[in-house]
């Protein structure tokens, strides 16, 4: 296959799966506005403008973590079990598309509705919270945010790859909304007890978060190695238990067709 | 395959647009003021305006150049041979004018600020408090960033009891007969005036009775005032007062009358006399027949501080007297005599706004049939020589670089004065954002001390002015600690965020009132410095009763370093007004040391 028409077919799978996502308003809705929504009550009405910018701006970071992780875990989690179940996938893998063009669609859909969300949430933080950032500071917080799809699509992958069909839906629901809290992207975590705090050090938003904080100098002060580690060393986990699961469900499906 | 191919130049387009969309909105966000400077490509301190059409304080003069070298013009006139790499500004279209004075204001924490950010570079003001004029004098000796206009101040009226100028709740000594103005002169002096206001009012112009100094000791306290080297001033309003204190010797008149036209042989007179005449037509006409609504509506809001908006649309109780229509064309009639006007606002009576007035009193005096060249004389050359007042008003070798860019050719029209390009004040640029605004809610506001350095550590825990304390979240029921002490010169302050309330915090306050937590008024200050280090440190200000305080965050290296925050750029209507600043730590949990020293209030 020719480098160009690979690359064709890598762009016209990750156009199609923007499309297919975009039809899909019970996942586009939800995971578009729901940080749009915090935000707006966290950040723009609780942090009432004029009093402290304090509030606005760092809820600014975390709920773009959490803007983040929706589409990147139900993308990956939700959408590929159910694909999987409903046999597109298995109708995916016997044309000639590389597998390698399934994964990058996905993960390119993660990343441009990851972007929607952000610039929503930057222009509602600028305009309706009145947060003002150096310019840099700006570019590197989207980064760093956008970053992020890497690590949770990694863990939607993972997922994705053992979870089957409707309680795939479930088991990231039961991932995403927990973590999100846990990790601070609600409400600062140095407001819960001590084994909450001990939990967050565990989890991917916690130190994405803190990444994203660090940013706009409201971190907890850990070292950027640590999280950049931690994050590291849990996506190859992830990877390598998706790995696990895909080859589960490999075995499992030749069983059944013999 | 050709449907696919269009599909992928179509995915490629929205990929791109999609992608330049994300950048534009990055690019757009709004940055913290201080980060973009007040430059924004106008140079300061030490530049040159090319090719501008100047007024001098005397005369336009076109094609000249004007070069500024730190903060003082070195050299005006036609094609100077300037250095190359002397930064310089286009001024081709543009005037440039002396930076304006005023002729009659009375100053306030708030007002300086507000005057120079619509050009106003000096006020002469006709009395304020005592205390106030001596801390802020000073400042006009300095040569730098300042945020406020130049103050020249009579200081203390002289009056009756009960007389005009007592009811305004500043100290006022009285003088009861003639035997005292020499004594009430001294102290005067001793004070600090820079010349004598004696009001010479009993209210008839106004249908009032007002006790009122007699002529006699007007005359005594004018003589006093030129005994001790002082100009004196008289506040009239009647066209037989106004006779008198001519008669007595006074230097000028800060008000025109208009209860009676003066005939062309009276206005000779005053001629004669040299005295000088401060018309005030912005407190004679009624706002709505002068142009200050229509000045307002061309005016940015955000230059606006609180106060001005508010003496803007306030009105005198009961409306203004008759006789605005007199007024006028008693400064008709002494203009065509020869007689010396000032410009000068009375703001910030009802119906003015400080620095904005200035430019609707332009546009009275043209009414009153001043060509462009002599209103701007009279807000500038005229105004400096009447009061004595050396190296302003005038774009000359050797005065302060105070000068304004006006967009429009003011020779052909001055009404457009307003539309300013830039303010440079002892050469440096004002910023014309609003920093100040009103008094908080409640308190009443002190006012700050001249002095800026608020504690240096050396001899202790003590601040110059002020009080240091500590303060953390027990005050929202949190137990997060601090403590306090001072090693080697320097604030140590150490302590523990504990979890338990929203926000935490701990660390130390510099409170600058006499009372906890009075506010007091900084305007005209311009940021605080701290030298910290170790910990990321917050800084709180607050005039707000309720609710999180405005804050800034910075973050304190391991090696001492300066930190400098701009009080306009706490995200608060009133940063002017310090009720306290708090140097803490916020979350997260946990321990945290860090140390201040050499903090300045500016």
């Amino acid at each position: 296959m020719t480098p160009g028409r690979r690359f064709r077919i890598y762009l016209l799978e990750a156009r199609f799966q923007v499309v297919e996502t975009l039809r899909e308003p019970m996942f586009a809705i939800p995971t578009l506005t729901f940080p749009l929504i915090f935000y707006l009550f966290f950040g723009v009405i609780m942090g009432a403008r004029g009093v402290s910018l304090a509030v606005p701006t760092y809820v600014l970071a975390t709920y773009g973590v959490f803007g983040v992780l929706g589409p990147a875990l139900f993308g990956f989690g939700a959408g590929l079990a159910n694909e999987r179940d409903t046999g597109v996938l298995l109708l995916k893998q016997t044309t000639p598309m590389p597998a390698g063009a399934y994964l990058f669609a996905k993960v390119m859909a993660a990343l441009i509705f990851g972007a929607v969300v952000v610039a929503a949430l930057f222009l509602m933080a600028a305009h309706a919270a009145g947060v003002a950032l150096y310019r840099w500071q700006w570019f590197a917080l989207a980064g760093v945010l956008l970053a992020g799809v890497i690590p949770f699509c990694a863990l939607g992958l993972a997922i994705g790859a053992w979870a089957r069909g409707r309680s795939a839906v479930a088991v990231v629901n039961l991932v995403f909304l927990p973590m999100a809290m846990l990790s601070g992207l609600w409400l600062p975590i140095y407001m819960f007890p001590d084994v909450m705090q001990d939990i967050a050090l565990a989890l991917p938003a916690y130190h994405h978060a803190q990444l994203a904080l660090k940013v706009i100098a409201m971190d907890a002060g850990q070292s950027v190695r640590m999280h950049l580690a931690v994050l590291v060393a849990e996506t190859l986990v992830f990877l390598a238990v998706a790995a696990l699961g895909f080859r589960r469900a490999d075995s499992f499906s030749m069983r059944r067709s013999r | 395959m050709k449907s696919a191919r269009h599909l992928v130049g179509r995915s490629l387009t929205w990929l791109v647009v999609g992608v330049a969309i994300f950048t534009g909105v990055l690019a757009t966000l709004p940055v913290p003021q201080a980060a973009e400077g007040p430059a924004r490509g106008v140079p300061e301190e030490t530049f040159a305006i090319v090719d501008v059409t100047a007024f001098d304080g005397e005369a336009f003069r076109q094609g000249w150049d004007v070069w500024v070298e730190e903060g003082r013009i070195r050299h005006a006139g036609p094609r100077l041979d300037l250095p190359d790499d002397l930064p310089r500004l286009d001024g081709r279209g543009h005037t440039l004018i002396p930076g304006l004075i005023d002729g009659h204001v009375h100053s306030f924490p708030s007002t300086l600020g507000d005057a120079l950010r619509f050009g106003v570079t000096t006020v002469l003001d006709q009395s304020t408090d005592p205390a106030f004029a001596a801390a802020v004098r000073p400042a006009r000796e300095e040569v730098g960033r300042g945020t406020g206009a130049d103050l020249f101040s009579a200081g203390m009226t002289a009056t009756a009891p009960e007389g005009h100028g007592t009811q305004y709740g500043i100290p006022v000594e009285t003088l009861t007969g003639p035997d005292e103005a020499a004594e009430w002169v001294r102290a005067r002096k001793a004070e600090g005036s820079d010349w004598i206001k004696i009001i010479y009012e009993d209210g008839s112009a106004f249908d009032m009775e007002i006790p009122s100094l007699d002529g006699e000791t007007v005359a005594a306290v004018i003589e006093a005032a030129h005994a001790e080297g002082l100009a004196a001033v008289v506040h009239v309003s009647t066209f037989e007062t106004a006779l008198e204190a001519m008669a007595f010797g006074a230097d000028g008149l800060v008000h025109v009358w208009r209860d009676e036209v003066v005939s062309e042989a009276d206005a000779r007179r005053f001629a004669e006399a040299d005295i000088f005449v401060v018309p005030t037509l912005s407190v004679m006409v009624p706002a709505e027949d002068s142009d200050v609504a229509e000045l307002v509506r061309e005016t940015d809001e955000a230059m606006l501080s609180a106060i001005q908006r508010q003496t803007l649309s306030a009105r005198f109780p009961g409306g203004l007297a008759e006789g605005g229509d007199v007024a006028m064309e008693n400064v008709r009639r002494l203009r065509a005599a020869g007689v010396r006007l000032v410009a000068g606002t009375d703001s910030p009576n009802p119906g003015t706004g400080t620095g904005i007035s200035m430019h609707g009193e332009l546009r009275l005096l043209a009414r009153a049939g001043m060509g462009s060249a002599e209103a701007l004389a009279a807000a500038t050359s005229v105004a400096a020589d009447a009061f004595g007042v050396a190296e302003r008003g005038r774009i000359a070798e050797g005065h302060l670089a105070d000068l304004v860019l006006a967009r429009a050719d003011l020779e052909e029209d001055v009404s457009r004065s307003h539309d300013i390009v830039a303010i440079w004040k002892d050469g440096y640029l004002v910023d014309r954002a609003v920093a100040s605004a009103g008094a908080g809610p409640g308190a009443e506001i002190a006012r700050a001390p001249a002095a800026t350095l608020v504690a240096d550590f050396e001899d202790g825990f003590e601040a110059s002015f002020g009080a240091w304390d500590v303060t953390t979240d027990k005050l929202t029921g949190g137990s997060s600690t601090a403590n306090v002490a001072v090693r080697d010169g320097a604030l140590v302050v150490t302590g523990e965020i504990a979890p338990g309330t929203a926000f935490p915090w701990a660390g130390v306050i510099w409170m600058p009132g006499e009372q906890p937590m009075q506010p007091v008024d900084f305007s005209g200050r311009e940021a605080t410095r701290g030298d910290g280090r170790q910990y990321s440190v917050m800084l709180i200000s607050s005039a707000e009763p309720a609710g999180p305080p405005p804050t800034m965050t910075f973050i304190a290296p391991e090696e001492w370093t300066q930190v400098e925050i701009r009080l306009e750029d706490f995200p608060t209507a009133t940063p002017e007004v310090i009720a306290g600043l708090a140097f803490v730590a916020e979350g997260p949990v946990g321990t945290f040391t860090f140390e201040v020293d050499e903090v300045e209030v500016r």
